[in-house]
């Protein structure tokens, strides 16, 4: 049986689809069925021959084998120091396999090289620092999630995320008049501690274009409140699109590239609409990288940028801050031991490291700010990245990984973590729920909320 | 009266005390009851994986998982229902307070029936990260009244008869008393209305002397007369009093001592769910220790 | 033999080797891709550049990036080796006499203690990074017997030019060896693992441009390498 009934090469692009697709708990099924897939080696070959090309086939071909990546892989360093998982080597024995083979490969090297490519590497990308040759490993993986998915070979829960950005431009099912009314309810919630709170739904030429992640919309809509209360306090006009509104990309994490044109596109067509002078996204990593790093090149923009200046909410939020359009009243600061995870999507993938140490300069009283060991572009994943949080699968090596997290934070001392990236929060809360380390974390919004020295116009009637 | 009720439960023993109140209230009134369950918390990022509050294990929640939950509640709650209950049940997922909000938006209920504190044996991780309870953020952003049952004593078994209404003069006591009224009235039931003087030197700033006392409780007395006066005589049996002392502990006792059924009250919206319950406004502090449901209202 | 081995050989592996490696080297950049890879090579050729040369110099410098500095023994191995490796053909007094007879080229030569020194630091570097191939399991795992006999063909010029200069057996024995060896090494730089002596600056510069141009060089960070 080649093509299963869940498990196959097509796509997801229906909501029916998809709803069959979760019919299948935990995807038990799928994962039959995937015993079963054959591989189309022309094709493989095929794709292979078109998109794999100097950069990568050149870092295959002089990798030295040297091993200094090794201990830049937190994974390799949580598992005990298993060759296994060297980067080089993980890199070497999947994707070199496989061009080495020209993509005759059978199915059982496929599901292992889908669990190295999704259990094994977050795609932090921090073994491309620690290469001379300069090879990074993570992009490679990128690359070979791709190939994978391509051939079927994709965690369930992933092939359904990619399946939503095809469905809904959103990686849950959020609707669009989901998205209107729920930020809507939220404003009017909100609005009676905050008067004059609205949200600028499809306004033209705003300041500023808010999108958003679709998990805050479904499950944490006090999110958007928040964001509004923000723009609002600072004075800024600010608008959402009522379509193209999601800012994230699990077709990223599953490597489905059409999916993540789809996407992205999605998000460009709403720059293009309102004409915004910037966009903004929420406190998440990887909708940042997905929408403003690659999106530009998979929606085969040559300049590699988006329509419109697009920023990530922590260099707003510094901006905020350092130009005191959001004002800190100092005797709300944060005055314990507090510590911050650099997100490896803008930190280590567009060096924002200065936006959130602004940040923690305003929030947090002097002397008690402490920085993890290794930061900024050198910090860890947390553990969590690339879509691993999310796949049930392989939920064990997950928790493994958490650990370097983990001892990154106690050995701070912090009790406190900020953590501005929806993956990173999750990994912590899953960090603290498996070994209760009695940690507690935030993102920024709503930290910064309660310590906001508000200006009297903008003051409750009391 | 109540049309339509929404309780609010985590189907454990938490919320057994509410459950007699809503149950029993929905039979005497013959409301439609809707049984609303959040089963659990979903993450922030990507998942399909849900802890389950009830079993504490991570789950897939898909049509299947919801119908055996929402057979579950149904079980739990067997005694209670019958033909005659017009009852439906609700399973959803995601964090507790805004989903209970988020179907009171859907319903528009008459009222929101929720148990109090559900104890530590159930916090989640979520809870942590989240500042305030359940209860507090459906109170403060509920539309309309949120009947709370914390203690086992506060559940009423038979119908209402006596009614406390404390005030602190602000606008929302106003509609609390509106509401107060319109129970009492359709419910024909005693009311009594109260006010308690907040003496301790930490809120006035300094020792009051027992003249001073005495001259705010004559004003406070004066006050209420004023205001709920007139329209307290369209019922048959009511009172009006002013205590001295700390606010909620005289509430409570006041409630005590009249065989209050039921505890009706403003809550302060002002008052941001951030806060310890443990230092939060009156309203919280009367629920957790009131022998009788309470009923915040706010909007 | 010698005559044969300085004259067409020489000039076959000389050859086989500056074309190849401009061949290889104009494949490269021609195989790039704006959208495959995902950077604006063009568009932002100042940041690219910028990127490109922070990447390389960095990691020329003995202990000039974290990598190097987090691991100390492979950056002293490498570097022992390299130094050497790459110094010697150029500037040891037989060869800068010998480059200029044959090209007309002439350079500095180097003192002849600097150069015993820099072989025998490359063939002690070199036994210890087959030392570390041996021993580390995460080196091991992944080394095959072509990355020892890279390290064979490299390490043998070095072997057979210290035999003949301490004249230890017969002396035109050893550098006719030490001049095969050498040629052998030159044909081989273009069609092995051993391209990374110019495919390094290639690899290291689109990896600069990377960061120079996507990930945060147009925003004012430095990579931190």
């Amino acid at each position: 049986m080649p093509e299963g009934k869940f498990c196959n090469k097509k796509p997801v692009d229906t909501a029916e689809g998809i709803t069959q697709l979760l019919s299948d708990t935990s995807g038990n099924t799928y994962y039959k069925e995937m015993k079963e897939l054959t591989v189309d080696s022309d094709l493989l070959w095929k794709t292979i021959q078109n998109t794999c090309k100097s950069r990568i086939r050149t870092w295959l071909e002089i990798c030295a084998h040297c091993g200094m990546c090794a201990e830049s892989c937190f994974l390799y360093q949580v598992n005990g120091r298993d060759p296994k998982q060297v980067p080089a080597y993980k890199i070497q024995s999947t994707l070199g396999k496989i061009i080495q083979k020209k993509g005759k490969v059978d199915n059982a090297f496929m599901r292992h090289a889908m669990e190295v490519a999704w259990s094994q590497c977050t795609c932090c990308n921090r073994c491309g620092m620690y290469c001379p040759h300069g090879i990074d490993t993570g992009i490679m993986f990128g690359y070979l999630r791709g190939l994978l998915y391509q051939q079927g070979f994709v965690p369930w829960e992933l092939k359904i995320g990619a399946g939503m950005h095809r469905v809904y431009n959103a990686q849950m099912d959020v609707t669009d008049a989901d998205f209107v009314d729920t930020f809507e309810w939220m404003v009017e919630e909100y609005e009676e501690d905050y008067p004059g709170l609205t949200v600028p739904v499809d306004k033209e030429g705003a300041d500023i274009m808010y999108t958003v992640n679709a998990r805050e919309v479904k499950h944490y809509p006090e999110d958007l409140a928040e964001a509004a209360v923000l723009f609002h306090m600072a004075g800024e006009n600010w608008t959402v699109p009522s379509k193209g509104w999601e800012e994230t990309s699990l077709a990223m994490f599953a490597g489905d590239w059409a999916a993540c044109k789809i996407q992205v596109e999605s998000v460009y067509a709403a720059m293009e609409r309102l004409k915004p002078k910037r966009m903004i996204g929420t406190e998440c990593g990887h909708a940042h990288r997905a929408t403003v790093i690659e999106g530009p090149y998979w929606a085969g923009r040559k300049d590699g940028l988006p329509p419109v200046e697009s920023i990530h909410y922590v260099e707003w939020l510094a901006e905020a801050l350092n130009t005191g359009k959001l004002k800190i009243d100092p005797s709300k600061r944060i005055k314990e031991l507090v510590t911050l995870q650099d997100s490896c999507n803008y930190i280590r993938n567009q060096g924002l490291k200065q936006a959130t140490r602004d940040i923690m300069k305003h929030i947090v009283e002097p002397g008690y700010f402490v920085e993890m060991s290794p930061n900024k572009e050198h910090n860890y994943c947390c553990g969590g990245g690339g879509g691993f949080n999310g796949i049930g699968l392989y939920r064990k090596q997950r928790n493994i990984a958490l650990i370097k997290k983990r001892d990154q934070i106690l050995a701070t001392g912090a009790k406190l973590v900020l953590a501005p990236c929806h993956n990173c929060w999750d990994a912590i809360r899953d960090l603290e729920e498996e070994y209760d380390i009695g940690i507690r974390w935030s993102f920024l919004k709503p930290v910064i909320i309660k310590m906001l020295d508000i200006p009297d116009h903008l003051k409750p009637e009391e | 009266m109540f049309k339509k009720i929404l309780f609010a439960t985590s189907a454990t023993a938490a919320s057994d005390h509410a459950a007699r109140v809503a149950f029993n209230i929905a039979r005497s009134y013959q409301s439609a009851l809707n049984i609303f369950h959040v089963l659990g918390v979903p993450s922030r990022g990507y998942s399909q994986v849900v802890v389950d509050v009830k079993t504490k294990e991570r789950v897939d929640v898909d049509e299947d998982y919801l119908a055996w939950v929402n057979e579950d509640i149904k079980t739990y709650y067997a005694k209670y229902l019958d033909e005659r209950l017009h009852y439906t049940i609700d399973v959803a997922v995601g964090l507790p307070a805004r989903e209970i909000l988020r179907q009171a938006k859907k319903l528009t209920p008459d009222l929101i029936v929720i148990g109090g504190s559900t104890g530590d044996e159930d916090e989640t991780v979520y809870k942590k990260s989240s500042a305030g309870t359940t209860l507090q953020k459906v109170a403060k952003a509920s539309h309309c009244p949120v009947l709370v049952v914390n203690r086992p004593a506060a559940s009423f078994w038979g119908g209402l008869s006596n009614i406390v209404f404390g005030t602190d003069f602000s606008k929302t006591s106003e509609k609390a008393f509106d509401f107060a009224m319109k129970v009492a009235k359709a419910l024909d039931c005693e009311m009594h209305v109260f006010h308690a003087l907040d003496i301790s030197p930490l809120h006035g700033g300094r020792m009051l002397s027992q003249d001073e006392i005495e001259q705010q409780i004559r004003e406070a007395t004066r006050k209420i007369r004023a205001l709920y006066g007139a329209r307290l005589k369209e019922l048959s049996h009511y009172s009006m009093d002013v205590w001295e002392g700390i606010p909620y502990v005289e509430i409570v006792k006041y409630a005590r001592d009249k065989h209050a059924d039921l505890l009706i009250m403003a809550h302060h919206s002002r008052k941001l769910p951030s806060q310890d319950i443990r230092m939060g406004g009156n309203v919280e502090q009367v629920i957790v220790r009131a022998g009788c449901p309470v009923i915040s209202i706010n909007k | 033999m010698h005559d044969l081995l300085t004259g067409v050989f020489f000039w076959i592996a000389l050859g086989v080797c500056l074309i190849g490696m401009l061949a290889r080297f104009i494949m490269y950049f021609r195989g790039l891709s704006w959208q495959l890879d995902r950077v604006a090579y063009t568009s932002h050729p100042a940041a690219g550049v910028k990127g490109a040369v922070r990447s390389i110099y960095k990691w020329l410098i003995p202990f000039g990036t974290y990598g190097w500095r987090t691991q100390p023994f492979i950056a002293v191995a490498f570097f022992g080796f390299h130094i050497g490796a790459v110094l010697l053909p150029f500037f040891l007094l037989g060869h800068t006499l010998f480059l200029k007879e044959k090209l007309g080229i002439s350079f500095i030569s180097l003192n002849a203690t600097v150069a015993d020194g820099l072989a025998w630091a490359a063939v002690i570097s070199a036994f210890f990074l087959v030392l570390r191939r041996l021993v580390l399991p995460e080196v091991r795992i992944m080394t095959t017997l072509q990355d020892y006999f890279i390290l064979l063909i490299s390490i043998a010029p070095f072997a057979t030019g210290l035999l003949a200069r301490y004249e230890i057996g017969n002396y035109s024995f050893w550098l006719n060896m030490h001049i095969f060896c050498g040629e052998l090494l030159l044909i081989a730089i273009p069609f092995t693992k051993l391209s990374h002596v110019f495919l390094f600056f290639a690899s290291r510069a689109q990896l600069g441009m990377d960061f120079g141009i996507k990930r945060g060089g147009m925003k004012g960070t430095k990579m931190a390498w």
